[in-house]
């Protein structure tokens, strides 16, 4: 290697422009006289706003630092993703934070250094690239899950998440390890038809880096952290995890598992077969629990492993020779449409829930009846939430849909018949628990005048949100067509 | 620009500027509703108009193609056959009574009422002009949303129950159908277009079966068919009127409308299988309504196991396969859209008046509210299939029709369903006798106020449809006649593939050699 590899620093610059926003807004700190800090949420807007345009007007280098990391379409939508994820998180923390006269420093920070951890787990292609990113992520969403830290439930969130996350890095990394031995190399593009394909040694590697990210996705049974780490952490910071870590996650596990050259061999039956019945045990387990959810949150959080499932499937449909493209693309769509959903929902959650900060919160904060009569204290809170629910139920004409119909088509299209059918099955359930908010919202008589934290950037959030929702549902062709030559690359 | 495409999004443009207008303005709401409503109502006269209903006639008119989410080859195909075109038109025809007749019973959010029946709108009309699959479903699962609202916002005191089992009934049926329609798009050169669908589709005959078995499924419980129709007297019972005029009058029979347009055309051999099932079905489902009719004591809910009855003739008609019953069903899917919903006009009125539902709350009622009464008996008579009226048309081609059809045990099953009509005639006596005759009991019933002048007009055009339909059927049939006869001959030309003797169309021959029986032509 001969000199500084100027390109393949330059093809960094999303990752690289979101950790400067961050250590911008901690250097902002130092300086800063006043305790006014709305700044703050409109720098890491910005931020994300710089990071999606870089990722979209630098052409793609394709693999750099000697294949450790590829960035190509592929990466730029998901990086592109990532940052409207961002946004739209920031948006809705500004005002949730002001509310509760918790604007510290750190937590606009931690976001970006999180979302740049994603970006860089959305490019990476080799395995040490990819833990390093996993940690920069996971660091920063263990400490904003502990954000508000004077409360018992955010404490006990983050040391459940710090715990479980490690418990999940470990298996990632001795499956790596695993990994090098069978093949002698840590490059996904290594890891299948070459040396050591078919080993056992290679299948169990396998077996543990899929854990590991099943852990990251959470898919059942890697899921038990889930509903209590979202329900601990603050609201926005639910949202942000719930569509940021997912996405970049399914990236990675997409990047591992069709990096093959060859496609069939031992290893990836087995990758096949693990990731078919993580899918199955998800879409099922993740509908069912959430189904007798009372809190809003929780229900939201499961939904979010049921998420995971339906992901599952599109990822094991790309598998298939014939389905590859379309089925990878309906995981694009989708986490583009989860995205803008997630987000909304939580945010209508966040705004709902009580603004006391410390040890006092409780189910309560998030239960159904706190949802009751909400269509005549706030009509285009209700409107927005009900627009989400559809959207996660996947009833047309909306983002979720149009997911729903990509993936399962894929599914179909492989010839995955049983997953197609557990998923159109465990969608009905989802349809149960999804409309009991909308009835609490237009059907129920309010029990009393719970305050609403509505701002002029949450409703911005909110707004830009539904408008996503309905548009991907109803004219989302092009991003169908992005989603496509963003899929292409990977095969 | 399409006058379908027009006539198809004009309530939502309605709808959308509805929002706009300031909540307080009860009364700007209804005004521009009623306007919107009425204004689809004339454009579509333009398709009445326009429609050609000769036999070399293109299948579909009005028809437009555009690519909409063309990268997984979906597409924003619409246009007409003749059935769609005479469910398009008692669509545009009800709305406008339906916001006609909620003016004083809806004084609760008055403007979300307004936009959801908008909603309603456009999508039961894109329901019945989608000629591409995922089209057809994104709309067909548009109506649960506005109609799951309306329910559970403006009914009664069991709402919440009825609404949320009205959407997890039909939502759980059609995710069912769109799997089929996913795996359609693979076995038929990779669109979801209809009408090349239709010519495409090569499944094995046991893929085929299952297919059916998905579409019907969606269908019959939106029909919806015994055993599957539990929904539907806890639906219409708390629905609000307009609702349950709305569920009567237009949704219920895209249930018939989804068998005719896409399971029995798709799938003609599968169709052949299970015809009988359906048949039989079918009949149960005639006679088991009407019994479960006749004991009972809530007005809608008897009007709703009623339409249980209504809707088992016109699924038997379908499944006899013979150009008189299917036309019969057809006409039927019009009469019980025009009966029906006067019927669930007249109660809602008689609620405004009592609020109650209670039929031993009633009685002696002819002598204080005339017109009401005789606007009821008239109505009352199409529903029980007078001659004269709309209702003896359509249950006399579809009886006389499945008679005569080369169905399996056709002549029994429609002598059992000739037992529903006399049943038929017995409950909706009844039921008139008892609320409207017989000596005043309840001192509430006295000086009750007759028919107001809005409610004439809600009510006049309903019994004008029942006369003229009665009358003079050609016009309403005429259009219907391409659209059977060509599935009628899609059915031989399948049986023709299949090498077995045909069991469609009637046993014209054999009547002609019997001297005893009339010629088999009903019309």
């Amino acid at each position: 290697m001969n000199g500084l590899p100027v390109r393949d620093f330059a093809a960094l610059a999303p990752v690289a422009i979101l950790a400067l926003g961050a250590l911008t807004l901690l250097m902002s700190e130092v300086f800063l006289t006043s305790a006014r800090r709305g700044y703050q949420a409109g720098v890491t807007l910005v931020t994300a706003v710089l990071t999606a345009v870089s990722a979209i007007v630098v052409p793609p280098a394709g693999a750099i630092f000697g294949g450790q990391a590829t960035i190509d379409a592929f990466s730029v939508f998901v990086t592109v993703v990532i940052c409207l994820g961002v946004g739209l998180s920031a948006l809705v923390s500004a005002g949730w934070l002001h509310a509760r006269d918790a604007e510290r420093g750190e937590y606009y920070a931690l976001i970006l250094f999180a979302a740049s951890g994603m970006v860089l787990l959305g490019m990476s292609s080799d395995l040490l690239v990819a833990f390093v990113a996993i940690e920069i992520m996971s660091l920063s969403t263990y400490s904003l899950t502990a954000y508000q830290r004077r409360g018992r439930r955010p404490s006990e969130a983050a040391f459940k998440y710090m715990i479980l996350g490690a418990i999940s890095s470990a298996l990632l990394l001795y499956g790596s390890s695993l990994i090098y031995g069978a093949t002698g190399t840590t490059l996904f593009s290594g890891m299948h038809g070459g040396k050591g394909a078919g080993s056992m040694l290679l299948v169990a590697g396998l077996g543990l880096v899929a854990s590991g990210i099943a852990f990251k996705v959470a898919a059942v049974p890697f899921h038990a952290w889930t509903p209590d780490v979202y329900e601990g952490a603050p609201t926005p910071v639910t949202a942000f995890m719930a569509a940021g870590v997912k996405t970049a996650a399914f990236a990675l596990l997409a990047r591992i598992f069709l990096s093959s050259q060859t496609g069939a061999g031992v290893a990836d039956l087995s990758f096949s077969q693990i990731l078919t019945v993580l899918a199955l045990l998800t879409m099922i387990f993740g509908n069912l629990l959430a189904l007798p959810q009372r809190s809003v949150k929780r229900m939201l959080a499961y939904s979010s492993v049921a998420h995971a499932g339906y992901l599952l499937v599109g990822v094991v449909s790309a598998k298939v020779e014939g389905a590859r493209s379309i089925a990878l693309a309906g995981v694009l769509f989708y986490l583009a449409a989860y995205t803008a959903t997630a987000i909304g929902a939580f945010a209508v959650v966040g705004a709902i829930e009580a603004r006391s900060l410390g040890g006092h919160e409780s189910r309560r904060d998030w239960d159904l009846d706190r949802f009751s009569g909400l269509a005549r204290r706030n009509p285009l809170l209700a409107f927005a939430m009900t627009v989400f629910l559809l959207s996660l139920a996947g009833v047309p004409p909306t983002a979720g849909f149009m997911g729903k119909l990509y993936i399962f088509k894929a599914a179909v299209g492989a010839n995955l018949i049983p997953l197609a059918v557990t998923g159109i099955l465990t969608s009905i359930l989802g349809a149960f628990y999804y409309l009991r908010v909308i009835v609490h919202m237009y059907m129920k008589p309010a029990e009393g005048e719970e305050a609403v934290t509505a701002t002029p950037s949450m409703a911005l959030a909110l707004g830009g949100a539904v408008a996503i929702v309905v548009v991907l549902g109803v004219l989302g062709d092009p991003l169908i067509r992005l989603a496509q030559a963003a899929s292409a690359v990977v095969m | 620009m399409n006058l379908l495409t027009v006539v198809t999004f004009v309530p939502l443009a309605g709808a959308i500027l509805l929002a706009l207008i300031p909540r307080d303005e009860a009364g700007q709401h209804r005004a521009a509703t009623l306007v919107f409503t009425l204004i689809t109502f004339f454009l579509s006269l333009g398709l009445w108009l326009g429609f050609d209903a000769s036999p070399s006639a293109p299948e579909f008119q009005f028809e437009v193609k555009q690519p909409w989410m063309s990268s997984i080859g979906i597409g924003y195909h619409v246009g007409l056959d003749g059935v769609a075109l005479l469910l398009v038109m008692l669509t545009t025809v009800l709305m406008p009574i339906v916001i006609l007749s909620t003016w004083s019973a809806v004084q609760d959010r008055v403007k979300e009422f307004m936009i959801a029946l908008l909603v309603l709108e456009t999508a039961m009309i894109g329901t019945f002009a989608a000629l591409d699959l995922i089209l057809f479903y994104v709309f067909w699962e548009l109506i649960l949303i506005p109609m799951y609202l309306l329910i559970g916002i403006w009914g009664s005191q069991n709402r919440l129950y009825a609404t949320v089992k009205f959407f997890i009934y039909t939502f759980a049926a059609s995710v069912l159908m769109l799997l089929a329609i996913l795996f359609v798009y693979f076995h038929d050169g990779n669109t979801f277009d209809y009408v090349e669908a239709r010519n495409a589709l090569q499944v094995t005959s046991e893929q085929a079966r299952f297919l059916f078995l998905a579409f019907a499924l969606a269908f019959a419980v939106k029909v919806p068919m015994f055993p599957l129709h539990t929904w539907l007297p806890d639906a219409h019972t708390e629905a609000p009127t307009a609702g349950s005029v709305i569920l009567a009058g237009v949704l219920l029979k895209m249930g018939t409308f989804g068998f005719f347009r896409y399971a029995l055309p798709l799938f003609p051999e599968a169709a052949l299988t299970f015809r009988p099932l359906l048949a039989g079905l079918a009949t149960v489902g005639i006679v088991y309504g009407a019994l479960m009719s006749f004991v009972q004591t809530d007005m809608k809910r008897l009007v709703a196991y009623s339409s249980v009855s209504h809707l088992g003739f016109v699924m038997l008609g379908l499944a006899a396969l013979s150009a008189e019953s299917l036309t019969g069903s057809v006409y039927q899917m019009l009469n019980h859209g025009v009966s029906t919903g006067a019927l669930f006009l007249l109660v809602g009125m008689l609620y405004e008046r009592r609020h109650t539902r209670a039929i031993s709350q009633y009685g002696g009622l002819a002598k204080q509210v005339p017109w009401l009464a005789t606007a009821f008996v008239i109505v009352t008579l199409s529903s029980i299939g007078l001659p004269g009226t709309n209702g003896f048309v359509g249950e006399f081609l579809i009886l006389s029709g499945t008679f005569l059809s080369r169905l399996a045990s056709s002549t029994v099953l429609a002598t059992v369903a000739s037992v529903g009509v006399i049943l038929g005639a017995v409950y909706m006596l009844v039921l008139v006798e008892k609320v409207f005759f017989g000596p005043i009991d309840n001192p509430e019933n006295r000086h009750l106020p007759d028919l107001s002048v809005r409610e004439g007009f809600v009510l006049a055009p309903m019994i004008l449809f029942i006369v003229v339909m009665g009358l003079v059927p050609g016009p309403f049939l005429a259009p219907a006649r391409p659209a059977v006869d060509r599935l009628v001959q899609r059915f031989q030309q399948a049986e023709a593939r299949l090498g077995v003797p045909t069991s469609v169309g009637t046993v014209d021959a054999a009547v002609a050699a019997r001297p005893s029986l009339p010629p088999g032509r009903a019309f």
